[in-house]
């Protein structure tokens, strides 16, 4: 049975027209003890009939060490969106619910190479001088998580210095406890500064720099 | 993860901001995005400003069951997200964002919105609520580390655990229905002698067996080093306290208006609520008020949309009459 219902289908197809360069999903998975890793690989298999432009590269996570290496991958099943280049988006845990169209929308940007953030942000992403690693915790039915996470991810792709993880929390329930997460969203940065909520740009963004800043004295 | 879906948003986020609008309507609900169908499709130039996220407390709620139209109730998600994509379609823009400093003294009305004024011929404040604390001690404290307020946001990671929900209202009976999907057992704390909600969700909810529904006890207070651990009530007519364990505790007590913004501007009633006339036009000519965070009787889905409705044809008449006066 398809995931992919035959209404947004007919949607997504139009929808990736907007698509520039072809996108490439890295995904990694494995056989065994991974709940989710079937149901996430059988998603993007639909979505990558619906554009030529979208390509799925598949890799075992222990079979291919070194890819799992190169791309810098913590845990099972997890998805790089990559353009022209890696961007450093990431997707832990089936992008399923509300973050379905997280994945669309990052599909797209990055098929363009360009992000809706506003210019006081990618100037202020442009100084960052360390590596900023934003986490993004959430739940598949949390209307307020999309927006965190597609900020995390524009961020990504305006700064070579930012990774914008996606963390389906229920999926790894021991990362969620190591970082007490117990309400989403929940965006942590740099293992220093974390806040919950939806925030306004803006407001993100001061937290960013202050998580890199904290990264910096260290 | 049950009944997982893949939903999928039909809208488009990058907007232009403009200087001037005819309608102004604040908080993205389903009373802000009535309005906004209704102005833009009379040609008003329509600009909806919501600081968080579109569709307001409804896309909060996993299943609204009496919103007409949809036998079967609909993801409170997917009706907003179908309110977007029809005030879209004529032409209202969406912006997310925080505005500030208004202004209601002159015609037209304005704001401040990430630096920049905007001017308004009329503003439709449909700001709606948000949730009540329950002001005890260790609620403050454990907010985010197992208080919440949000069940559609964090019910899932309280997989298998025992949780509470404090007070057994529609709300609370409601997202405790959503929050069963995942936990092991809910307590529900109720502080009067009975339940209030409608006997349709009480029934559903004891169809269940890991319920059990305290009525007449007083929480005290949350208790917990980092996370919530347990919780004291009181039972309010014999005095005995009890502790409960709880992993989680989901609030559901009530409401208070999104008023602050406009304290001093417009005539509020004693809790905070806007007074409006019956075309829903505030104390101020050409501001109007819709849906929860109004003076009424009900809140509710079906209430919010018919008052954006009103207020969007009131604040027509209202920037034609300002149009033939400029003549
Ligand atoms: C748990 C729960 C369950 C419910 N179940 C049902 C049900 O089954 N059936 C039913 O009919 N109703 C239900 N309701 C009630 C229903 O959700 C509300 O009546 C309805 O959402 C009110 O719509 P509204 O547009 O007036 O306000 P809201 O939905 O509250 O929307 C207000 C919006 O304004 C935004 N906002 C606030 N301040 C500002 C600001 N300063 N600037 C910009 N934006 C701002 C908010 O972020 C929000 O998005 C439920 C409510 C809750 C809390």
């Amino acid at each position: 049975m398809a995931h992919i219902q035959e209404e947004d289908r007919n949607y997504l197809t139009k929808e990736f027209e907007k698509m520039v360069n072809p996108v490439k999903l890295v995904f990694f998975t494995q056989k065994f003890e991974c709940q989710y890793c079937e149901l996430t690989h059988e998603l993007l298999g639909e979505l990558s009939e619906l554009s030529d432009k979208i390509n799925v590269e598949v890799y075992d996570f222990v079979e291919n060490k070194e890819k799992a290496e190169q791309y810098n991958i913590a845990r099972i099943p997890a998805i790089v969106v990559e353009g022209e280049k890696d961007y450093g988006i990431r997707f832990y845990g089936v992008p399923a619910g509300y973050e379905f169209s997280t994945l669309v929308e990052d599909i797209i940007d990055v098929s363009k190479g360009t992000t809706t953030l506003a210019d006081e942000t990618k100037e202020a992403l442009k100084k960052l001088e360390k590596p900023v690693h934003i986490q993004v915790f959430i739940t598949l039915t949390c209307p307020y998580c999309p927006r965190a996470v597609r900020m995390a991810h524009q961020m990504a792709m305006e700064s070579e210095l930012v990774t914008g993880d996606m963390v389906e929390a229920s999926e790894y329930p021991q990362l969620s406890n190591r970082y007490g997460v117990s309400a989403v969203p929940k965006i942590v940065i740099n293992e220093n500064v974390s806040f919950e909520g939806a925030l306004p740009e803006a407001n993100y963004l001061e937290k960013v720099l202050e998580g890199e800043g904290a990264s910096k004295k260290s | 993860m049950d009944g997982l879906m893949f939903s999928l948003k039909k809208e488009d986020d990058s907007v232009q901001l403009d200087d001037f609008y005819d309608v102004v309507v604040i908080g993205g609900g389903p009373a802000g995005l009535t309005a906004a169908i209704y102005a833009s499709r009379a040609k008003l130039k329509t600009l909806i400003i919501e600081k968080e996220e579109i569709g307001g407390e409804a896309a909060a709620t996993d299943m609204i069951e009496n919103y007409p139209g949809f036998p079967e109730g609909i993801n409170g998600h997917a009706l907003a997200d179908r309110m977007v994509e029809q005030a879209k379609r004529f032409g209202a823009v969406v912006y997310y964002g925080y505005p500030t400093n208004f202004d209601f003294s002159s015609q037209p009305k304005t704001f401040q919105l990430e630096g920049k004024t905007i001017s308004a011929q009329t503003i439709i404040i449909a700001t709606g609520t948000s949730p009540k604390m329950l002001n005890v001690p260790g609620e403050r404290e454990l907010k985010g580390r197992g208080v919440s307020y949000c069940a559609t946001c964090d019910a899932p990671i309280f997989a298998g655990k025992d949780i509470a929900v404090i007070g057994c209202g529609n709300s609370g009976l409601q997202e405790g229905l959503f929050i069963l999907k995942f936990v092991k057992s809910i307590k529900f704390i109720e502080f009067l002698p009975t339940i209030q909600a409608e006997k349709i969700l009480q029934d559903k909810i004891q169809a269940h067996e890991n319920t059990t529904c305290f009525v007449n006890h007083q929480v005290i207070s949350i208790n917990g080093k980092d996370r919530v651990e347990s919780i004291t009530m009181k039972d309010r007519e014999s005095g005995e306290e009890k502790v409960i364990p709880a992993e989680g505790v989901f609030i559901y007590v009530g409401l208070i208006p999104n008023t602050d913004a406009f304290k001093g501007q417009l005539k509020l009633n004693d809790w905070g609520y806007i007074v409006t006339d019956d075309n829903l036009m505030t104390s101020v000519p050409g501001v109007f008020a819709a849906g929860d965070v109004r003076d009424k009787g009900l809140r509710q889905v079906a209430t919010a949309i018919g008052d954006g409705a009103v207020a969007a044809v009131a604040a027509e008449h209202f920037v034609e009459s300002v149009q033939q006066k400029k003549k």
